[in-house]
């Protein structure tokens, strides 16, 4: 009996080292992993393994976040719990807001970003591409506007659909948006 | 009777710019309440006794559906401003004109939970490396592998192929709705699922009509490129504004023959397990 406990504790401690390293390694161009890879990688109980991974990760101001593709909804969720996990990416995210520089990114590049999510964020997360090129273009050369947003669509940070800028997978993943709208107004 | 064409092309005229208006709202994203519903279901009303010709009835059923999309645009509004932080859209653009990029800068820093991942080699990767430059042959040797097909030799053009009497415009018409009515019937369903039947000829065909109903806006095909799916559905209204504007690209799929042998053994095991229970 103590040995079947010993094995299943094992197991589960492989299992843990596997979705860690899973999660913190990349394995694609876009940083998190898909669901079903984490299924095919840890079984049919991974959405148990993340859960024990997350509650692990806490205690260093870790998170293991789940975002729901582009297309569904579009919502976030904290923690690895609820259905139709296959479909959706994970990955680790800091808890806590950074206190110090945390990024190689020019500050301009940074506000760019900035004022991007804000505007899109007014406008329902959606608002034509040449509108926000014209609303950046006020403080910004424009050619620099269209650089950056063509780097913020390829890092995951806006999306671009028919002309249309709307809001990443990826700020859904890192930015606290109601922190940032509350920030600004503040300001 | 001129005065009988002339108010029937002003009634044409009136819709069309409705329609128009619907269009630019449901476009360019503004307030889906600056569209009148209730005056536009009254035009919609109060001309559609007159209506008489198919041209005629079928723009008045799109007016309405147009309507309908802006009905279901305002709900979504509705929705987004009853969000918990929903802010007004023109205090917030005053804010940002006005503030430094330092303190945007910092303000997004503030809110930012970056993601965590760390890109590191290991030996099997540096090994896999390896082992394909030495199997790949010289840039200047591989151009032999991949000869430029002759262009004059592939007549696989639609116009070519009726002149050439291949193929008659109306039967490939009549073979194009029908694998539409059995899409729309089938739903969303894996691309190789849907061109994929008894014989591997029957499915080069399957997917060379696929490949119209897809072009012409009546199908639309959803790639996974993480989980190498490929999916079909047909469109909610064939040839629509979104199929129109969108931004045309060629998707390359192969149909292999041992695709086609590996589709058809998966699905006598899937028949022959289903008759087992």
């Amino acid at each position: 009996m103590d040995e079947t406990t010993e094995e299943s504790r094992t197991r589960a401690e492989r299992k843990l080292k596997r979705a860690a390293q899973l999660l913190f390694f990349r394995q694609h161009r876009n940083p998190g992993v898909k669901g079903w890879e984490l299924k095919r990688a840890l079984g049919e109980d991974y959405l148990e393994v993340l859960g024990v991974l997350d509650a692990a990760l806490d205690k260093l101001g870790m998170a293991v976040k789940r975002i729901e593709e582009e297309g569904g909804g579009g919502e976030e969720g904290a923690g690895v719990e609820g259905a139709g996990a296959e479909r959706d990416r994970f990955m680790i995210v800091l808890k806590g807001p950074l206190l110090e520089k945390a990024s190689g990114e020019r500050i301009d590049t940074i506000a760019l970003l900035s004022a991007t999510l804000a505007y899109l964020m007014a406008k329902q997360g959606k608002a034509p591409r040449k509108v926000v090129e014209e609303f950046l273009g006020a403080k910004f050369p424009q050619q620099r506007v269209y650089f950056a947003l063509d780097r913020f669509i390829k890092q995951g940070y806006l999306g671009e659909d028919e002309k249309a800028l709307f809001i990443g997978w990826r700020t859904r993943a890192e930015v606290d948006r109601k922190a940032l709208m509350d920030l600004i107004l503040a300001a | 009777m001129k005065q009988q064409g002339q108010s029937k092309q002003l009634r044409f005229d009136e819709l069309f710019r409705l329609l128009n208006f619907c269009r630019t709202v449901e476009s360019e994203g503004t307030d889906p309440f600056d569209v009148d519903v209730k005056k536009f279901l009254a035009t919609l009303k109060r001309y559609q006794p007159k209506w008489r010709s198919r041209d005629e009835l079928l723009l008045d059923a799109e007016a309405l559906a147009e309507l309908a999309r802006i009905i279901e645009l305002q709900e979504q509004w509705i929705r987004d401003r009853s969000h918990s932080f929903y802010i007004d859209p023109g205090l917030l653009e005053l804010k940002l004109k006005l503030l430094e990029p330092q303190r945007l800068a910092a303000a997004f820093m503030s809110a930012w939970h970056p993601i965590l991942g760390l890109d590191r080699l290991t030996p099997e990767r540096l090994q896999a490396g390896l082992a394909y430059w030495h199997a790949l042959l010289p840039f200047g040797e591989r151009g032999a592998e991949f000869p430029q097909p002759s262009l004059a030799e592939v007549p696989f053009e639609l116009d070519e192929l009726i002149a050439l009497n291949l193929l008659a415009g109306q039967e490939f018409d009549d073979a194009l709705q029908a694998l539409l009515h059995e899409l729309q019937a089938r739903g969303r369903i894996g691309y190789y699922e849907f061109i994929f039947t008894d014989t591997y000829a029957e499915s080069i065909k399957r997917a060379y009509l696929t490949s119209y109903l897809v072009s012409e806006g009546m199908a639309e095909l959803e790639l996974n490129p993480l989980e190498e799916t490929v999916f079909i559905s047909p469109r909610e209204r064939a040839g629509s504004a979104a199929a129109r504007l969108s931004v045309s690209r060629s998707i390359p799929l192969a149909v292999s023959y041992e695709a086609w042998v590996t589709w058809t053994r998966r699905q006598r095991n899937h028949e022959r397990e289903q008759s087992v229970s």
